[in-house]
Formats: C-alpha cells, sequence, structure tokens
C-alpha cells in the first residue's frame, strides 16, 4: 500500500483513529498467492467445494484487470502485496463478553458495542480484524429458529444451507474485488430467518479494522424465508495510520416470496481505507429489499447497493448519503435490475463534497423486456460546500418494457444564502446553521435509521462541519 | 493525436458502450481508413426570395484548419474523420454582423458506398441568422465532422437533419461559443439505419447561453446513439439540453449527456432533460444524464429522465374527438416531438422542420 505521509493531517480529528496494540494469535505474511488461499481454508477446517471456490475465485482476481472506470488512479495506489490477508486476535467466537480479550474488549467498549446490545439489539457481532470476536444473539429468537453466526461458525454448523446459497447473487467473477473477497473471505455474518419469523429488533455487526496495512474481507449471507422479515444494521471503523488498509466485503441477500429485509450501514473508516464493497439482494414475489447505506469515511469508496427484482410484485429501496471531506472520494450509488412484472424501485442520494472532497453518484436502473408495468424512481442532490469540492452523477436507465414507468432527477447545488440567514436570524451561529442544514439535508437517511445511530449520524455530521466557517 | 496513433476504444468507456467502435467504422477493421467520396454542397436561401448574403462556402484553407478545428485532439472519432476526409475541409463562413432575415438551409448530399465531410464553422462576432444543414443521400456509410466556433455576441439558430436513407451514419460536433453568444442547436433523427452522433459544445467564454433540442424518430431496426457534452468553463454561462425521442419496432435510442462545469464556472446555470416514448415492446431507450459538477458557486446543475408509453388518458381523450387509435397514437407522437422541435428556431425555421416531420412519421411509422 503506497506510503501516505500526509494521512494523519488528512483524517484529522476521526474519532474512532484510536489504536490498539496489535496482539494477533495468528498473523499471515503480506502478500497473496494460491497458497495463501489454501492455507486461510485450511486454518478454518472448510470442507473441500470452499477451498475450490476459494481458489478458482483467486485465480480470477489474479488474472482480472483493475476496473477502467472510476477512480483509476486511486485504485492504482492499492498495493495488493504489502495487505495482510488474514490475521485472526482471539482463538475463538465468544458468547460472552467479559470472554473478550481485554484489549478487544477495551475497543469495542469504545465504540459502544455491548451497551447498544442491552438497550435494543437482538443480536450482536463484532468482528475485529479477519474473525468475529464476539457473537451474541437473544434467546427468542433462537428458539423460534433464527440462525445468527458469524460466517465461518455458519460453514461449520450449516454447511449445506451455505453450500446452497453461496456466491448464488454475486459470483466470485462478477468483479475483481468480488473474486478477491472469495479468494480470501473470512468472518461476516450468516443470518437464517424461518418462514414467517419477524426479527423485530434490528440484529448488529460491527467491523474494525485494527492493525496496520490489514485487508478485510468479510462475508454476509443473509436468507429472509417466505413471509420473514429482518432488520440488519453494520458499522465499521478504523484506526488511523499513516498506510492504507483495505477493505472488501461481499454482502449476498435473499429475500424468499414476501419476505422483507432492510440492512442498515453507517460506514465511517478512517480516511485512509480503501472500502470497495459488492452488495447485492435478490427480492422473489412480493419481497422487499431496503439499503440503508450512509457513507461518512473511507480514502475511496466504490460501493453500489444492487436489487435484482425477480418476482412478480416484488419492492426495491435503496437510501444512502455520502460525505466526502478532504481527500476522500465516495463512489456511491445503487443498481436495481427489473426482471419480473409489476415490480417497483426507488433510490434516494443525496452527497455532499467539502474541504476538495468528491462525491460521485454511479447507479443502473434496468427494465427487462418481460418485465410489465413497472414504476422506477431515481433522486439524486447533492451540495458542494466550498471550492475545490467536486460532486458527478453518472447514471444509466436501460428501458426495454414500453409499460415501464420511470421519472430520475438530480440537482446539484450550494448551501443557500437564504436558509443560513433565516438560522443566523434565529440565534445561530454560521457554523450551527450550516450543520443544522446538512442534517436536514440528509434527514431522509437518518429517519430510517434505529435512534442510536440516527443520533451518532448527527453528531458526525456536526464534528465535520466544524470549522467550515472561516 | 492523429488516428493511427489512438487505441481502440473500450466498451467500458460509456461513450462506445452501446455502440462499439467496431459497429461504426464503415469495415469494423480497426486501423483501416478507407477511401471516401466527398459529399455534396450547396446552399440556399429556405424562403422564395431569401438572400445568403455573407455567408460563404468555401474550401478551408491551412489557417481555417489551425484557428477552428481544434476540438477532440484524441477523441477517436475527431481524428477517424478528419483520417478519411484525407486533409480536405470546407468551411461555412459567417460574415461578422451579418443578418439573415430567413433561413439558409445547407444541404449536404451522401452518394457513394462511402463519404465522408470535413465542415469547419466560422460565425462571425454578433452575426445573426439560422441555419438549416440537411443531410441526405443513399452513401451505405456517411462521416461528417463538424468544427468551429460561434463569435462572440452572435445569436445563432443550428438545426441538422439526419435524413440519410438506409445507411450509417458517425457524426461529430466540436463546436465552441465565443463571449455572450446565443446560441440553439437542433438534432432531428429520422434516417439511417445506425447513426453514432457525439456532439459537443464547450463554453469557454463568460456570458454565453447554449440550447440544445433533440427530436429523435426511431422505427423498424434502427439504432440512434446520441452523445451530447457541454462543458462549463467560463462564469455566467447557461444551458439547456432537452431530448425527446419516439421508439418504435425493434429499434433502440440512447442518449447520453455530460455536463461538466469546471472550477472557475462561478454562476453556471445548466440542466439536461431526456424523455422517452416507447411505442412497442420490443423497443428499447437508454438515458444516461451525467453531470460532474466542480464549481460550488452554481446556479444549478439538475438533469432528468423520463421513459414511459403513450398516455391512455390522451389516447381516450382523442378517441372522444374522432380519432380512430393510430391517428391518436400519431398526434401524439407528433406531439411529444414537436415539444423539442418548436424550441429549435423561427416560426418559419419550426413549421419547416414540423412538416420534414410528419413526412418522415407516415412514412416510417
Amino acid at each position: 500500500m503506497a506510503e501516505n505521509t500526509d494521512a494523519r493531517d488528512a483524517v484529522g480529528d476521526y474519532r474512532y483513529g484510536f489504536h490498539d496494540p496489535e496482539n494477533h494469535t495468528i498473523r499471515f505474511d503480506s502478500g497473496l498467492s494460491e497458497q495463501v488461499v489454501r492455507d486461510i481454508s485450511a486454518l478454518k477446517d472448510e470442507p473441500e467445494w470452499m477451498t475450490e471456490l476459494r481458489v478458482k475465485a483467486y485465480n480470477h482476481f489474479a488474472n482480472r484487470p483493475m476496473p477502467t472506470w472510476g477512480n483509476m488512479s486511486m485504485l492504482e495506489d492499492i498495493d495488493f502485496d504489502a495487505i495482510t490477508y488474514f490475521l485472526k486476535s482471539s482463538n475463538q467466537t465468544e458468547n460472552d463478553w467479559e470472554d473478550v480479550p481485554e484489549d478487544i474488549r477495551n475497543t469495542f467498549d469504545r465504540l459502544g458495542i455491548p451497551e447498544a446490545e442491552q438497550k435494543w439489539l437482538s443480536g450482536v457481532t463484532a468482528q475485529y480484524e479477519s474473525e468475529a470476536v464476539y457473537h451474541s444473539i437473544r434467546e427468542d429468537l433462537e428458539e423460534q429458529g433464527v440462525i445468527f453466526l458469524d460466517m465461518d461458525s455458519g460453514l461449520k454448523e450449516y454447511p449445506e444451507l451455505v453450500k446452497k446459497w453461496f456466491c448464488t447473487v454475486v459470483p466470485y467473477a462478477d468483479n475483481k474485488f468480488s473474486a478477491l473477497n472469495t479468494a480470501v473471505w473470512s468472518g461476516g455474518s450468516f443470518i437464517y430467518v424461518p418462514k414467517g419469523v419477524h426479527v423485530e429488533m434490528p440484529v448488529q455487526a460491527y467491523f474494525r479494522i485494527n492493525a496496520k496495512n490489514m485487508g478485510q474481507f468479510e462475508r454476509t449471507l443473509i436468507i429472509a424465508d417466505e413471509g420473514s422479515s429482518i432488520h440488519y444494521v453494520e458499522g465499521c471503523t478504523a484506526p488511523t495510520y499513516s498506510t492504507d488498509s483495505l477493505h472488501s466485503a461481499v454482502v449476498e441477500l435473499i429475500a424468499l416470496p414476501g419476505a422483507h429485509i432492510r440492512y442498515s450501514t453507517v460506514q465511517n473508516w478512517s480516511a485512509n481505507v480503501y472500502n470497495l464493497v459488492t452488495k447485492r439482494a435478490v427480492a422473489h414475489e412480493n419481497a422487499v429489499v431496503e439499503w440503508v447505506d450512509g457513507n461518512i469515511g473511507s480514502k475511496l469508496t466504490m460501493k453500489y447497493p444492487a436489487v435484482i427484482l425477480k418476482g412478480e410484485g416484488a419492492h426495491a429501496e435503496v437510501i444512502s448519503v455520502a460525505y466526502s471531506g478532504k481527500g476522500q472520494h465516495q463512489d456511491a450509488g445503487a443498481k436495481i435490475h427489473h426482471l419480473a412484472s409489476n415490480t417497483t424501485s426507488k433510490i434516494l442520494s443525496k452527497s455532499i463534497s467539502k474541504d476538495g472532497g468528491r462525491g460521485s453518484y454511479r447507479g443502473m436502473v434496468q427494465v427487462s423486456k418481460k418485465a410489465q408495468n413497472c414504476k422506477v424512481n431515481v433522486v439524486c442532490d447533492a451540495l458542494i460546500l466550498d471550492e475545490g469540492s467536486r460532486s458527478d452523477t453518472y447514471p444509466t436507465m436501460e428501458i426495454s418494457n414500453p409499460t415501464c414507468r420511470s421519472e430520475h432527477e438530480a440537482s446539484v447545488s450550494k448551501v443557500s444564502d437564504e436558509q443560513v440567514f433565516y438560522l443566523m436570524a434565529r440565534g445561530h451561529s454560521e457554523e450551527e446553521a450550516l450543520a443544522l442544514i446538512v442534517n436536514g439535508f440528509f434527514e431522509p437517511f437518518t429517519r430510517e435509521l434505529p435512534m442510536e445511530y440516527a443520533v451518532e449520524m448527527n453528531k458526525l455530521m456536526a464534528l465535520e462541519m466544524e470549522g467550515s466557517i472561516g | 493525436m492523429p488516428y493511427s496513433e489512438l487505441e481502440e476504444p473500450s466498451r467500458a468507456d460509456h461513450l462506445w458502450r452501446y455502440t462499439s467502435w467496431k459497429r461504426i467504422h464503415p469495415s469494423g477493421q480497426f486501423h483501416e481508413v478507407p477511401k471516401a467520396a466527398k459529399a455534396t454542397l450547396s446552399l440556399r436561401s429556405l424562403e422564395e426570395g431569401g438572400k445568403t448574403d455573407g455567408v460563404t462556402l468555401e474550401v478551408a484553407s491551412e489557417e481555417d484548419l489551425e484557428r477552428l478545428a481544434v476540438s477532440g485532439s484524441s477523441d477517436i472519432s475527431t481524428q477517424f474523420l478528419r483520417a478519411i476526409a484525407d486533409g480536405d475541409a470546407m468551411v461555412l463562413r459567417v460574415q461578422r454582423k451579418a443578418r439573415l432575415d430567413s433561413p439558409v438551409q445547407l444541404d449536404i448530399e451522401c452518394e457513394g458506398d462511402i463519404c465522408a465531410l470535413h465542415l469547419l464553422v466560422d460565425v462571425g462576432d454578433m452575426a445573426e441568422m439560422e441555419l438549416i444543414t440537411r443531410i441526405s443521400g443513399n452513401a451505405s456509410w456517411v462521416g461528417i465532422l463538424r468544427q468551429g466556433r460561434f463569435g462572440d455576441g452572435c445569436n445563432f439558430n443550428d438545426v441538422v437533419i439526419n435524413q440519410i436513407g438506409d445507411g450509417r451514419i458517425l457524426r461529430t460536433d466540436g463546436l465552441y461559443l465565443g463571449r455572450d453568444a446565443q446560441i440553439r442547436c437542433g438534432a432531428i433523427g429520422s434516417g439511417s439505419s445506425r447513426c453514432k452522433s457525439d456532439l459537443r459544445y464547450t463554453m469557454d467564454q463568460s456570458g454565453s447561453s447554449l440550447k440544445v433540442n433533440g427530436s429523435i424518430l426511431s422505427a423498424e431496426g434502427m439504432h440512434n446513439d446520441y452523445h451530447v457534452e457541454i462543458f462549463h468553463l467560463a462564469p455566467e454561462t447557461y444551458s439547456r439540453l432537452n431530448w425527446h425521442s419516439a421508439c418504435a419496432g425493434k429499434s433502440r435510442t440512447i442518449g447520453t449527456g455530460m455536463l461538466r462545469i469546471e472550477e472557475g464556472a462561478k454562476g453556471a446555470d445548466a440542466a439536461q432533460l431526456f424523455h422517452n416514448l416507447l411505442l412497442s415492446k420490443d423497443a428499447e431507450a437508454d438515458s444516461i444524464p451525467e453531470l460532474e459538477v466542480s464549481e460550488n458557486d452554481v446556479v444549478g446543475c439538475g438533469h432528468g429522465t423520463a421513459n414511459g408509453p403513450v398516455d391512455d388518458e390522451q389516447m381516450f381523450y382523442l378517441s372522444t374527438r374522432g380519432f380512430n387509435e393510430p391517428q391518436a397514437r400519431s398526434v401524439l407522437i407528433a406531439a411529444h416531438l414537436n415539444s423539442t422541435l418548436s424550441e429549435m428556431g423561427s416560426t418559419v425555421v419550426h413549421e419547416h422542420l414540423l412538416h420534414s416531420l410528419t413526412n418522415d412519421l407516415s412514412t416510417i411509422m
């Protein structure tokens, strides 16, 4: 990974920038080869089909060129040989918080993970480096047959279920980074919600990179069986180092007929993390999939949550916000593929660029020939707060059915002087006024988050707005 | 950079995503630059008795090429069209302060197997006129490159009609707008089996205003791929792109727009809209309206697209007024295309264009 001497400067007052001394039990040498992939698989004692899948994915990754679109100059800076692909900090996944090694527990205590679980969550997985270190699920859900495990345990305990669905939504050859993830994945969440079960409270996963030059490649698979529902929330942080880290996750969601999955993310990686993630869902008949996606941190994010509307009457919704500060490029968006009739989708994207940051919306909506009476609505709004910042929108609409009604609108603007004046006339300072306007701009996103995340998000944005005047 | 030094564009490049270079190259052989026949050009007033004073058509000099052929130095279609024109270029010159009461029509007749034209546009400062360029003929492949500049303070309407027979057409524009210039550009497409148009406008002087309108009629197996790129480089510049397509048969219509607001283009005001009317189950319409904004002090930048079928309520309304179904449909298609057509120029130009479009509608729909 390229040495970035300005990293500390770039990340500024990043509040999760603390790091604990690295205290790992297994650390692979940096660099990637077929042997590394086989070693990871052997270490996890995986079935042969998984090892072979990993090797195939590795070969695809090794032969596939880097993407020729997006921020190529930033992508070219990734040094795959400098990354550590596997690092294990705890010998096992604990169910009791007190059993987690103290240094890791301290980290998550500072992030508020057990506190959040006590208060309102149905279950929590905390992942530190490559593997989950803590996992818990409420007993009543377990009794109803809900499976909520870290992905490694899921593969061990439910190999047939994992084999049936793994890589079906995001094939390993989908893109270079999905191939990389399939080759070296470790950790992540595995969730199965049985028919008709409604998980009323959100389940949560927290991902943390602590070590230098670390790659985190978690894999999440959520299957919501017929008529069930679940809300999954994930958060991400990393400490501030002068060298860059890579986070390349794959998330696969399967919403079977009538199921409802909401997947919320508040990504706040430090500004030296490459966040290159593939997230995709399949929605069967009358299923609903919602991606609620907040991108605040990272150096470069390339993430386009997708939904394949495969069954008639399915609905997809993507609400995403992105904040791009100094040295950051948030290249985010959404993809919806309408394959069946009477499917509907809605995309709302909001971005703010400040201090020379760049925010890009990249979206795709496809309506296939056979998909009758589909409805599509896409709205993208961007605010550019100062000189030198940049905002882009790259939407694509491919409509192959004449009965489809689709609308797309986007606007880029600055904060209105009149709004600032109005708030200042009511006693707010200019900085407070700006923070309020920005929070208001992001409100369609925050109101979809659980209360604690919404409060956290508003605080984060207020922090980002500090020093923005004068 | 000459064509021979350029690489074949990848389909990852959105400009070539829907129409690969191979599909629009005359032979499909990347390195081949075939010999092309020259297009026949003629200039006349659109109205009987009208004059073309102050407008000339002549062979371009080296000085003209140096001054006007400045766009697309590393663009593959520009460089290919320059190569196939083999150094020959014509220049359409409008004198400084020329004021024409009647619209002028430039006919470009393209015959033979492969036919190409490199046309420079040199509009003098403060000139005022309307130009209709009609591209027709039965060549199997047509290449048209237009490069040039609209002078400071000029007021110019520039409409290009593609009425090529069944051939393929590659059309590229690279035009610059002078200070306070007010330009209205129109593109009307109802001909050719395959069309790839790459229209680029650069606003590098302050105060200029640009309206680009498109009325595209696609039927049968037509493939119409239009890319419009507008660069705001100077302060207080204004642009609107409004694109209406009607897609029938097994046709495919692609509209890609790029509005780029560079840092320093303070007070820029830009918007683009794509409207597609889908008329058959096998037609396809793709829209990619893109924005790149690097200046925070803008009046506003926006884009939108809308796709849909012919409105049932409007059909019902017309049926209650005595229209049968094909008539009602035809009227609604004409109205859809007319909303951009009516913005392309004066009443005289509009009537002429509407007449031409109505003829095309009855022929190909």
